[in-house]
């Protein structure tokens, strides 16, 4: 199933391929990525969505440990499926 | 003054005496900066060797090991050691001289984008864009390494930045902080409820409690807590030696007793460990009648391949005193310590030839207190762990999570340096010797008197094993029966040495390797149909161990 991760993260410049790179080591598929940098261009809000059998905790909480990545939210699950 | 010279500045700020390096091209401006430093520089002939020595330094100190190369082939050459130090949890701080941004981006010589490798194998990293920026992010790096669970940090250089001047005062510049731990003992009580019900408890304890420095807490737990413990590879000397209830490693090549008793056990206190797979054996048949308590500082550990009933994160040393309820178990206690005494080691091998399990014995019981033993990886490695007895965990250091040959002989030479007045051991294979030999040069040039036992099979031992097992006995590039000449070769290094054979050898022969001042090598034949027992078969459950079988 889908999950959508709405993700804000400091904007250096290996921090998109470390999400991605977790992600697909962890086993989850992309379906989805668009990012915006904020206002203050330091900081960006990505939107990742992923595809998976797998529990998405697994790899929410590797993603949080990603020293960049400042705040994580996971959107409804069934929102995510409405929107695949 | 220049980036060069911050980057040391940085170093002692961090309380950094010691590195482990290699120059080259890219990081010349900081081995310039070096020449004339108090940093004391350990040239290691191989980078993957220096790094593996900043591990061995940083295991058996518990403080930031630091390592240094050049870019391209010296960046390259420190990803296999930096992948050990993330699998193992251990401090390191890796820095890399990386081309002049003016031709990054260009292929130039010596360039590889080691940021981007960098990213599977280490905790975080940096590149740094800009002199100005230097000390913060070296600051950072250092905070990084030692938070929460430790790893490995890598901070990437370009050669511009190292050769720009700056004003630096290192008194005025603030200091990234280590995170604090957060500790919640929000479910301590439902932890306390589940021990005080338990009629089998058992506690599996792995690397992350004396890397908490939870040691004293340990033992006051299992002393308050009476139950029997079981420890993973990493935490081999985390039981105090006169606890009876101890029943040693646990997986692969655990003690029969302490797997018997985890699949019997009625709940399971995971402390600082992670159901590694070597530990499980079959994830679905592991310790399948137990409740568990997890309790680590990683938050991604939880849940992750096996179901915790009740969780606790954060400080071990927080977290144990609250899970003290005391238990009521003789029963249990009794039957592991049947368990105990039934599967016993034995030391009773027929024949002339050195028993490499007996000889490690004889080694343990003769080795100083406080002696660090580092190991390589294979089956010496195993009866390393089976057969000899360690007061701290910071005493045996094994490639647990990586399982890297080549680890031993750079890691002594960490570990001799980090702690010159205790005795330190390489225990490695004919295999594993031969991945990182070249650092003989690095004991020989600091006369390091680091103390080397081959204990050689002609084999890729532990491979063979599978391979007689599982594969059909089809040796298939397992022989290594054209070995060096390992005295000689030592002896080239200006190492002396003695080969032995036969049993009656042995104590003479330790005697004499511990009697002399400097390094030496002990060259110790062993018969290549010799196994590890027990083991428990891929796919299997722990308690479908099998044993003795001669190939």
């Amino acid at each position: 199933m889908n999950h959508v991760l709405n993700i804000t993260a400091t904007n250096t410049p290996a921090v998109v391929e470390r999400l991605l790179q977790v992600t697909r080591y962890r086993g989850y598929e992309l379906a989805g990525l668009e990012l915006t940098p904020r206002n203050d261009a330091r900081s960006l809000s990505i939107t990742l969505t992923v595809s998976s059998d797998k529990p998405i905790h697994l790899l929410t909480s590797q993603l949080h440990k990603l020293y960049d990545i400042q705040q994580l939210e996971l959107a409804g699950a069934e929102l995510a499926v409405l929107s695949a | 003054m220049k980036g060069a010279e911050l980057v040391l500045q940085v170093l002692q700020q961090h309380g950094v005496d010691t590195i482990f390096g290699y120059p080259g091209g890219a990081i010349m401006p900081i081995y310039d900066a070096l020449y004339q430093s108090e940093v004391k520089h350990y040239l290691c002939r191989h980078e993957q060797g220096g790094a593996f020595s900043a591990i061995g330094y940083a295991r058996a100190s518990g403080k930031v090991g630091v390592c240094m190369a050049t870019s391209g082939p010296g960046a390259t050459n420190l990803i296999t050691s930096l992948a050990d130090a993330m699998l193992d949890s251990v401090p390191v701080v890796a820095i890399t001289g990386q081309v002049s941004q003016a031709v990054m981006g260009t292929d130039a010589f010596q360039e590889i984008d080691v940021l981007g490798l960098s990213l599977a194998v280490t905790k975080h990293s940096f590149m740094v864009r800009s002199v100005e920026e230097l000390a913060a992010t070296l600051h950072e790096a250092f905070a990084i390494a030692q938070s929460g669970r430790p790893g490995p940090v890598l901070v990437d250089i370009p050669k511009d930045v190292q050769l720009a001047e700056i004003d630096y005062q290192p008194e005025n510049a603030s200091t990234a902080k280590v995170a604090p731990v957060n500790t919640s003992l929000a479910n301590a009580a439902k932890a306390r409820a589940l021990i005080a019900a338990a009629k089998k408890p058992m506690a599996y304890i792995g690397g992350g409690v004396h890397m908490a420095g939870a040691m004293p807490q340990l033992q006051q737990f299992l002393a308050a807590n009476t139950m029997p413990s079981v420890t993973t590879l990493k935490a081999m000397g985390s039981v105090a030696k006169d606890n009876a209830h101890y029943l040693g490693m646990l997986g692969m090549h655990g003690t029969q007793a302490a797997n018997l008793a985890v699949q019997q056990c009625d709940l399971l206190i995971c402390l600082g460990a992670r159901f590694d797979d070597r530990v499980t054996g079959n994830l679905q048949k592991f310790a399948p009648l137990a409740k568990v308590i997890h309790v680590d500082i990683d938050p991604a550990e939880i849940n992750k391949v096996r179901f915790a009933n009740v969780a606790l994160l954060g400080d071990m040393k927080q977290i144990l005193p609250a899970m003290t309820v005391g238990t009521n178990c003789a029963d249990w206690l009794d039957q592991c310590a049947q368990l105990k005494q039934q599967y016993g080691w034995r030391y009773d091998h027929p024949g002339e030839r050195i028993y490499a399990p007996l000889m490690l014995k004889q080694l343990s019981d003769r080795m100083p207190d406080n002696s660090v033993v580092c190991c390589d990886v294979g089956q010496h490695q195993m009866w390393v762990a089976q057969h000899m007895r360690f007061s701290s965990p910071r005493n045996h250091l094994s490639s647990g999570g990586l399982g890297t040959m080549g680890f031993g002989l750079p890691a002594a030479i960490g570990a001799k340096l980090a702690r010159s007045q205790d005795t330190v051991i390489t225990v490695s294979g004919d295999g594993s010797f031969m991945m990182n030999v070249q650092e003989l040069a690095t004991i020989k040039r600091f006369r390091l008197p680091v103390k080397i036992v081959i204990v050689d099979n002609q084999r890729l031992g532990m491979v063979k094993q599978w391979q007689q097992l599982f594969f059909n006995e089809r040796y298939s590039e397992t022989d290594l029966s054209d070995n060096p000449d390992f005295v000689a070769l030592a002896a080239a290094f200006a190492i002396p040495g003695h080969c032995i054979t036969r049993k009656d050898e042995v104590e003479s022969a330790l005697e004499a390797m511990f009697t002399w001042p400097g390094p030496y090598l002990l060259h110790v034949c062993i018969d290549d149909k010799d196994n590890v027992w027990p083991l428990v078969p891929p796919g299997a459950a722990n308690q479908e161990m099998i044993t003795e079988l001669k190939a």
